[in-house]
């Protein structure tokens, strides 16, 4: 029965290969662009990449050509379907436009996520975020 | 073509550097192991903030410190390339080695020998 234990490692890599994708890193950077190229520590190639911000349903988008991402930076990364692209309610706006808005929601974020940090290790017993080795 | 052999290939190219803590290196690569440890050359380093600027004449990152790497558009073109010749050489190589080697070698010869014995000859007349 272990033909059915599905590839869950880098492995299951193999079919999203010349697939356009969307790949978010651990700094919130939502980047598309086609996979060319991977290995054993889901290091990733990208081509034609575009790097994307959203605010509301409005989004904003920079060309950066190929991208070579170390693994361990990678959150999640999933097959864009051509089909649905256009279908999707969104609609894309000047990126200069649109930069003003999501540095404040930004900034805005950032306090958030800070107070839920400090409410987490004053009262529940939560350890600090960032241990020895994390580089954010 | 691994990652890893891209920026192999990536040597003396531009690139952009960007670490975990959001630093910037724009230089030339001038090597990079396994790690990805790599040395920079011509270095302009930013800060996270974008606000603040450094020149450096040559650099070292540590592989794990490394968010991503930005390599030129056409570095993927030219490694495609380099791999086909690559294959199309041992391919050739492959079946009729011994007639593939000896063809160029035997006019590489001939022709060697012919040039300086020219050469040469023009010179003593002079």
């Amino acid at each position: 029965m272990d033909f059915l234990i599905p590839f869950t490692t880098s492995g299951s890599l193999v079919d999203c290969v010349d697939k356009k994708l969307l790949v978010v890193l651990r700094d919130g950077r939502k980047l598309h662009g086609v996979l060319r190229s991977y290995d054993q520590f889901a290091n990733l190639v990208l081509e034609d990449t575009v790097e994307r911000v959203y605010h509301g349903s409005a989004y904003g988008q920079t060309r950066h050509g190929v991208f070579l991402i170390r693994g361990e930076n990678v959150v999640l990364l999933g097959e864009v379907d051509l089909d649905l692209e256009d279908d999707v309610p969104l609609q894309q706006v000047n990126l200069e436009q649109l930069l003003p808005f999501y540095h404040q929601e930004n900034e805005e974020r950032k306090v958030r996520e800070a107070h839920k940090a400090k409410v987490l290790y004053d009262q529940k017993g939560f350890s600090k975020e960032g241990g020895e080795g994390d580089g954010y | 073509m691994l990652p890893l052999s891209l920026l192999n290939a990536a040597q003396n190219k531009p690139m952009l550097v960007e670490l975990k803590n959001g630093e910037t290196f724009n230089g030339h690569l001038v090597n990079c192991d396994n790690f990805m440890n790599i040395t920079l050359r011509e270095v302009y380093q930013t800060s996270a903030d974008g606000d603040r600027f450094w020149k450096l004449k040559e650099c070292y990152i540590r592989g794990s410190t490394i968010k991503y790497l930005r390599v030129p558009d056409a570095l993927l073109d030219s490694v495609k390339e380099d791999q086909n010749r690559a294959r199309d050489a041992s391919r050739r190589g492959g079946p009729g080695g011994a007639r593939g080697r000896g063809a160029p070698s035997r006019g590489g010869r001939g022709s060697s020998r012919g040039g300086p014995s020219r050469g040469r000859g023009r010179g003593r007349g002079a």
